[in-house]
């Protein structure tokens, strides 16, 4: 059976766009025989159950996440495609702890580099995902991935990378002054920033802080690299997952052409030797790639790469109207809640390796959260109704005290009318 | 309009109030109003100036996550980020007292934080972020980080992988929620049900957000698998020395495994099933070194 690796497509003369999906790549080019794999450039999370990317598909087992992806391999090969077999005690430690280290701090600062930066985004990020994306996916997911991104790097306190959230502080700023009062409206000066100025007012400041980041990343990565060709072993043991991952993180760092490339010139200059590895490496395990390797259909082309190319599908009509219906229910209040509570759900019903037990405890707590999610669904429908059975039954009664007093012999009216009301209640609470 | 009439229920005696009240549903109706009418019940005296049995200590005052009774005795707060700074200043030999709080009296919004003893009358708190530096200063230890590579490194393990996995132990797996998170950080803020309901949602709410900011599902086993993989890890740099990175007193990265270890072995806070606690227990080295920097409290 041939493995089908489906990830984000290629950008940047890069095989993916995404770290994680270029470390998988690397990790099957190095353990994988060329003919039992393909590389599929799917670009879209939902050919996935998992939804992610990147997802490893062996007729119909689904696995994603590249540690996932290297525990499945080791798994069904026996350990004949295992990188990290011949680690001694602390060179597996290694392996863990730099792995870590990649994840969290390179992912940071891709996301810094390719995404909150604005004319980064907007003048490459984007455009390259318009590339490889398909309609209608090329609207709906650059937006969300720019927001995961920001909101991933909020902590760090660089939003002033991002032209967006400096205008709308400024507005923020502004407005507050006026609310202010003390000052007329139109003696307040509205600054007349250019973009250069902008970026150069807080760039010093921003200097600062890149300049600690990409110290923390590049500093112990150097250091563990040292004059070996590769991380964790010094050459005939070969490379190692952490390699794979290394790879995936700094070949997006190295390589983009980008406007404001503070993120490669940082690497060139704090880490050389890191950043000739990374070169090296780049050109013997991905080559170079363009968008048509991936996406065209024509054969000849595909094989002029060293990647196993193999072209996507086109978006089938019930594929587009899932992705637009996902859409819409993802940007629903409360249906969103009850989506996320099932994708979570279904996950835990995937996952084998929980015991019954954990697995009852999980999904009765997903149970749990679906229910409160009806049970707040229930109690709105519930007010609404109340309040409008309480303005129809206000009016009735109004007109009927109303029609009393017109004819004041009819003592009995209010009785023969009233019974009717709850019975208009109890239609609408149906009808809702 | 005879007196009899007047007193028939669900009949409005005024005309005008009437014809108003039919042309105007959304006017007050009378019950409410003349609920409303009757406030303010009570009016009480002000309160007084919070006023408690440490505001007079003239100490450093470390504020942090813990009960009355673990402030008296100095215990381990119940809360990892507090107790990495608790452990820090107690293992770097610095003197403070422990004041319970919580996330709304820090001015930075997080706890902990510290209001130095000298120099007087300096009200300006110090942030966690800059306790490390405040505490060189004070006692001229060593700044841990430039002395290994791997410190950094390996903090990121606790930093990330430990980290998300504690945070679905502690909050989003239902029975743990219940039985230790709930007495610890609802319960003392309120008596009332529905404040503490409404407390408990947004605990866990800001817990699971907090998670899918990098993956786009939790995944229950990958979370445990990666703490698993973090306490391996941890256990071989610490292989059979007393501290990390083989130093003769304990550091700041003592503190912050110590943090996590201690909380998790703690059989005290009623785990139900500490899945984290099996995986730890794996790992001796890790277990004896909880214990020996217990001795510290």
């Amino acid at each position: 059976m041939v493995l089908e690796l489906h990830v984000w497509g290629p950008a940047f003369s890069l095989p993916s766009i995404d770290a994680q999906c270029l470390a998988a790549i690397a990790y099957l080019s190095l353990t994988v025989p060329k003919d039992a794999w393909v590389l599929v450039a799917s670009s879209d999370p939902s050919v996935s159950p998992t939804h992610e990317l990147p997802a490893l598909k062996n007729d119909s087992t689904w696995v994603s996440r590249f540690r996932n992806i290297v525990d499945y391999l080791r798994q069904y090969s026996n350990g004949d495609w295992d990188l990290d077999q011949n680690l001694s005690g602390l060179e597996k430690a290694d392996n863990i702890a730099f792995s870590a280290f990649l994840e969290s701090r390179a992912q940071s600062l891709l996301d810094l580099s390719l995404y909150v930066t604005s004319q980064n985004y907007y003048n490459s990020t984007s455009p390259s995902y318009g590339a490889i994306l398909q309609w209608p996916n090329q609207w709906i997911l650059p937006p969300k991935l720019h927001t995961a991104a920001k909101d991933r790097t909020e902590h760090l306190g660089l939003s002033s990378l991002d032209l967006e959230a400096i205008e709308e502080q400024r507005k923020r700023e502004h407005s507050a002054a006026v609310a202010a009062g003390h000052i007329p409206k139109n003696l307040i000066p509205r600054p007349r920033d250019t973009v250069s100025a902008l970026l150069g007012k807080t760039s010093q400041q921003n200097q600062f802080k890149l300049e600690g980041l990409t110290a923390e990343l590049f500093e112990p990565l150097e250091e563990i690299l040292g004059e070996k060709k590769y991380f964790l072993h010094t050459g005939e043991a070969g490379p190692t997952s952490l390699d794979c991952l290394a790879l995936g993180y700094l070949s997006l760092a190295l390589v983009p052409e980008l406007p404001n490339s503070w993120l490669r010139d940082a690497m060139r200059s704090k880490a050389p030797q890191v950043t000739e590895y990374t070169e090296r490496q780049r050109k013997n395990i991905f080559g170079i790639v363009e968008i048509e390797h991936a996406l065209s259909a024509d054969g000849a082309k595909r094989s002029s790469s060293i990647l196993p190319w193999q072209a996507v599908q086109r978006a089938r009509l019930a594929t587009v109207g899932s992705t637009l219906y996902n859409t819409i229910a993802d940007a629903t209040p409360i249906w969103k809640d009850i989506r996320l509570n099932n994708r979570t759900k279904e996950a835990l019903q995937e996952s084998s390796e929980l015991s019954g037990v954990e697995r009852r405890a999980a999904s009765m707590y997903t149970d749990a959260q679906t229910k409160d999610v009806w049970l707040s669904v229930g109690t709105v429908v519930a007010g609404v109704a109340a309040l409008i059975g309480y303005m129809a039954f206000t009016t009735s009664q109004a007109t009927e005290v109303y029609e009393d007093q017109v004819d004041e012999d009819e003592d009995d009216e209010p009785q023969f009318v009233l019974p009717d009301q709850p019975m208009q209640v109890g239609d609408m609470l149906a009808a809702l | 309009m005879t007196p009899e009439r007047r007193d028939t229920p669900g009949q409005t005696p005024d005309n005008v109030s009437t014809a108003s009240r039919a042309r105007d549903f959304f006017s007050v109706p009378a019950p409410v109003k003349r609920i409303f009418d009757r406030f303010p019940l009570v009016t009480y005296p002000s309160n007084d100036l919070p006023h408690s049995a440490w505001s007079d200590k003239r100490g450093n005052r470390l504020y942090v996550f813990t009960d009355a009774a673990g402030a008296r005795r100095g215990r381990p707060s119940f809360n990892p980020q507090c107790l990495k700074w608790q452990a820090y200043l107690r293992f770097v030999g610095i003197d403070f007292d422990v004041i319970p709080s919580n996330n709304h009296a820090s001015p930075s919004g997080a706890l902990p934080f510290l209001i130095p003893a000298h120099p007087v009358n300096n009200n300006t708190p110090i942030p966690s972020s800059k306790l490390q530096k405040w505490a060189i200063e004070q006692v001229h230890c060593e700044e841990e980080q430039q002395l290994d590579l791997r410190f950094e490194v390996y903090a990121s393990l606790l930093d990330h992988r430990i980290r998300n996995a504690w945070l679905y132990t502690l909050y989003l797996d239902p029975e743990e929620f219940a039985a230790v998170a709930k007495p610890l950080y609802v319960d003392p803020s309120s008596k009332n049900s529905a404040v503490r309901t409404a407390l408990a949602v947004q605990l866990q709410q800001a817990a699971r957000t907090e998670i899918l900011k990098t993956s786009s599902y939790i995944d229950v086993g990958a979370l445990e698998a990666e703490a698993s993989d973090a306490f391996e890890a941890l256990s071989t740099l610490l292989g059979d020395n007393l501290h990390f990175f083989d130093r003769p007193n304990p550091g700041l990265f003592d503190a912050s495994v110590f943090a996590y270890t201690h909380l998790i072995l703690d059989e005290e806070l009623g785990w139900q099933r500490n899945r984290l606690g099996q995986l730890l227990r794996q790992h001796e080295n890790l277990v004896q070194h909880r214990e020996r920097l217990l001795k510290f409290f």
